[in-house]
């Protein structure tokens, strides 16, 4: 089973990687994680991100995720020592 | 004191806004035969198609399935007017008042042409309840226009009382974007972030509408007994237009 963590993003550091508060773990997570993680995110669940790297820039990427309680699905670790994950939005805050 | 106002002449709907009042309640918006009888349709749709929830599409199921909420928001849209037909619209009534209130003119939300949802009814039994939240389209729902409109406020009519219990309880403290890392991964926040707030309860009286500022933490309290908690509601803000939009 995958680990997952969720929390807010804090930064934005490049197209593909950003910083999070991790306030949640799942319950049956083979591994703990750090109160601040480091996310390279391979794929990204979120319509107004590209798929396309080339497509994206940090503006966007800020618009979108600054601030953002996310879903990180972790596939490991990089050798940066960044998470390694898929990553989207989890449920709503609201109606 | 931070109490709902019962509306008055001295009312005021940019009291709401700046949160200087949690709630504005509007009695006898709809009569109590008008609000059976609206029930009555709602529950033997609602037992035909087993839809024992919610009528009508909201931004919260759809925030990133843009194309599926507009389509699901016309089918839902076209209910709405098969329920309310003959000319009686609670609907209606409910801009009616907020227009007057506002002085302002109210129209559904469109994007690209497209009609967003017109209200959602919900229907809440024995033992349900709704957990700690708050509704922000400004923060939550980028990809839709609607995120665009300033001072959301939201307005819920009740159509049926439960026997017990189903109080709107809104609290003393206004949602901050530090607040996401209390939130649950499934549905609103923790509530330990209330903890010593002060807060207000709504009876939820059926005929009678609510205005509230819906960036105010707020959650329904457990349903006791047989009779369900029937509402029928929309979110409402202002455009650059000086005009108000809805939308839910």
């Amino acid at each position: 089973m995958t680990d997952i963590i969720w929390g807010t993003v804090t930064k934005i550091i490049s197209i593909n990687s950003f910083e999070m508060n991790v306030s949640h773990q799942k319950d049956t997570n083979n591994d703990s994680y750090q109160d601040v993680e480091k996310i390279h995110f391979t794929e990204i669940d979120i319509p107004s991100i590209p798929e396309d790297e080339q497509s994206r820039n940090i503006s966007q990427i800020e618009q979108s995720l600054n601030d953002k309680f996310v879903k990180c699905e972790i596939s490991g670790r990089n050798s940066e020592n960044k998470l390694v994950c898929l990553v989207s939005h989890s449920g709503a805050g609201g109606y | 004191m931070w109490i709902p106002q019962i509306l008055d002449k001295t009312s005021s709907y940019d009291d709401l806004v700046t949160g200087k009042i949690p709630a504005l309640i509007i009695p006898g918006v709809l009569s109590k035969i008008d609000c059976t009888s609206t029930c009555s349709k709602i529950l033997n749709i609602s037992k035909i198609n087993r839809t024992s929830i919610k009528f009508g599409t909201s931004l919260s199921s759809h925030i990133y399935e843009k194309s599926k909420y507009f389509s699901n928001a016309q089918k839902s849209n076209k209910i709405l007017k098969n329920l309310f037909l003959n000319n009686f619209s609670p609907l209606t009534l409910m801009r009616q008042k907020i227009s007057k209130l506002s002085e302002k003119k109210i129209y559904t939300a469109t994007e690209n042409d497209r009609f967003y949802s017109d209200a959602v009814i919900r229907i809440h039994g024995n033992d349900n309840s709704v957990h700690l939240h708050r509704d922000n389209s400004n923060f939550e729902m980028c990809d839709y226009n609607v995120s665009q409109i300033k001072n959301q406020l939201s307005a819920i009519l009740y159509l049926q009382s439960p026997v017990k219990g189903g109080e709107l309880t809104i609290f003393h403290k206004m949602w901050n974007k530090k607040d996401e890392m209390m939130r649950d991964p499934e549905f609103g926040y923790s509530a330990d972030l209330i903890k010593g707030v002060y807060r207000t309860k709504i009876a939820p009286i059926a005929g009678n509408m609510v205005i509230l500022n819906p960036k105010f933490y707020h959650q329904i309290e457990s349903i006791l007994g047989l009779k369900s908690r029937i509402t029928l509601s929309f979110f409402f803000g202002e455009s650059s237009n000086d005009c108000l939009y809805s939308w839910t």
